[in-house]
Order: structure tokens, then C-alpha cells, then sequence
């Protein structure tokens, strides 16, 4: 078995950006979602929030500023091999446009296990939480990463 | 404000759905969330590799299934989210979404109900995960 240097503790990317209304826009079109908070300011306000909220899985729109390619050769990993296993997102609160993120990505586990069809599966689980100018955290995302083995 | 919903276990809010997927969506999608890896866009890449034709991004189902989730519940009851990619979405597939609170409890003293969700394309899962919602008590 290869021996594989753990990557847990390691920054991957560290991103800032504002929330816009016309993103969240799109990002509700994109997705198909109907509720007018996404768009209608009045709806926001009735909802009790300053501005149009975010739809879900909105901090999604953080791989307009990251390089793919870059991190995945930065962890030693093979982009042709790799599949997301499962994305987590935990919420402090909705993301409401005007929020000013800034995303630090840190990777917090680094496992390999058996697969099922044999072979040895590689998963790095990724961290990110989003925080506002205050530094709270608005929404937190887990992502685990899959690396199929070479010869599987 | 708005209120919660009022659920209980075997609680099932009315399925959606999505499709068939066309390339449309797809670059609809990358363009909103900047995902541009060839796979998802370009056939002449994607007919290089494995797959039959260009298949959609994880992401794609996830945030439909989640925006249909919060379409009924209201994105700021959402607490969490999680969801498993167990198979692709190819162009023409068309998604079933649904969802069942599958337990209801007191969490940092808010009513929450826990839900299965899924995306199906036929009888294939293609998403599966968990929710986790503010429920009104009542």
C-alpha cells in the first residue's frame, strides 16, 4: 500500500465575496426555485430580512473564484478520479444579499477505506465556513471528496 | 416573519420535479455557479471518458432538490442540509423529488423536524440526504 502524507489542517482556498441580488437571481433561476424572497424585496421584508435572501445552496457560486485544477493538484489528488461523495451545509442564518463572506476552505479529515467493488478509495473531507463582516458563521459546508483507486 | 410548518412524522409535502435535463439547464447552471469542468459542457471531451453523454453537475440536483425543499418550508427554517450523489444525471433525465419528516425533536430549544429527501431519476436515487427544519409546534 502506498503511503499517503495526511492532508488534515491544510488551506485549501480563501475567498471573499459580496452577495448580489442579480447572482441570487440567477441562482434561483438556475435551480428552478420559485419562493419571491429570492427576487421581491417586499417578500424579503415581510420575511422580516433587509434584502432578498439567498437561495440554499447559494455559497455554491464560491467556484466562480476558485481554481479547480489548482487545488486538486495542490492536495495530490487526480482530477479524472475524483467524484463528490456527499456535501453537507449547516445554517446560522440565510445568506442575504449585501453579505460580505469570506470562505477559508480547510481540510479536516483525510481517510482511506476499502471500496466496495475492491480497491482502495481515498476521502478527503473538505471544510468551509462562510462568515460574515462580523465574523460569524452564516452557513458552514462540508465537502467530501472521493478518489477511486488507480486500477478500479 | 413567516411561520414554520406544521409537520409530524410521515409528514410528506406535495413532489416536484425537474426535466427532462437539457444541455440549457446545464449551462444555465455552471454559468450561475461557475462550475466549468469540460464534463458538464463539452461532448467531444465527455465521449473521451466513460460516460454516455454530458452529465450534469452534483450540484445542479442538489440545489433543485434543496430549492423545492425551502420553495415549501421556507429557506430560513432550513438548520441543515446534506445530501449523497449516488448516480448521474444525463441529458433527458427527468428528476422526482421528494421528501418525508422522518422524525420531529427539540434541538438548542427549537422545534425541528428531521427529512428524508431524494431525487429520483425513474426508480434511481440520484440524490439522497437529510434535512433539518424549524417545525411550529402546535
Amino acid at each position: 500500500m502506498e503511503t499517503i502524507e495526511s492532508l488534515v489542517g491544510i488551506v485549501v482556498d480563501d475567498i471573499a465575496f459580496t452577495v448580489e441580488r442579480g447572482k441570487i437571481r440567477e441562482f434561483q433561476r438556475a435551480t428552478s426555485t420559485c419562493d419571491p424572497v429570492h427576487h421581491d424585496r417586499a417578500a424579503a421584508a415581510d420575511a422580516g430580512y433587509a434584502d432578498v435572501l439567498a437561495t440554499p445552496t447559494h455559497v455554491v457560486v464560491a467556484g466562480h473564484y476558485r481554481d479547480q485544477s489548482a487545488f486538486v493538484s495542490m492536495l495530490g489528488l487526480d482530477i479524472a478520479r475524483i467524484v463528490v461523495g456527499s456535501v453537507t451545509w449547516e445554517f446560522g442564518r440565510p445568506v442575504v444579499a449585501g453579505d460580505e463572506l469570506r470562505g477559508i476552505r480547510v481540510v479536516v479529515a483525510d481517510e482511506v477505506r476499502q471500496g466496495r467493488r475492491g480497491g482502495l478509495m481515498r476521502i478527503v473531507t473538505l471544510e468551509t465556513p462562510y462568515c460574515d463582516a462580523t465574523g460569524t458563521a452564516v452557513v458552514t459546508v462540508r465537502e467530501e471528496l472521493i478518489e477511486r483507486g488507480a486500477s478500479s | 416573519m413567516r411561520p414554520a410548518v406544521d409537520v409530524s412524522v410521515g409528514f410528506q409535502p406535495e413532489p416536484g420535479s425537474f426535466g427532462p435535463v437539457t444541455q440549457t439547464d446545464i449551462v444555465r447552471f455552471a454559468g450561475a455557479a461557475g462550475d466549468f469542468n469540460p464534463l458538464h459542457h463539452d461532448a467531444d471531451y465527455v465521449s473521451r471518458t466513460g460516460f454516455r453523454t454530458v452529465i450534469a453537475m452534483g450540484q445542479l440536483q442538489a440545489g433543485i432538490l434543496a430549492g423545492w425543499l425551502t420553495d415549501w418550508c421556507g429557506v430560513e427554517h432550513l438548520r441543515s442540509f446534506t445530501v449523497r450523489f449516488s448516480a448521474p444525471v444525463s441529458l433527458g433525465d427527468e428528476l422526482q423529488l421528494s421528501a418525508e419528516v422522518i422524525d420531529v425533536r427539540t434541538e438548542d430549544g427549537v422545534e425541528v423536524a428531521d427529512l428524508a429527501v431524494v431525487a429520483r431519476c425513474g426508480q434511481t436515487a440520484v440524490v439522497h440526504g437529510t434535512a433539518c427544519i424549524q417545525r411550529r409546534s402546535s
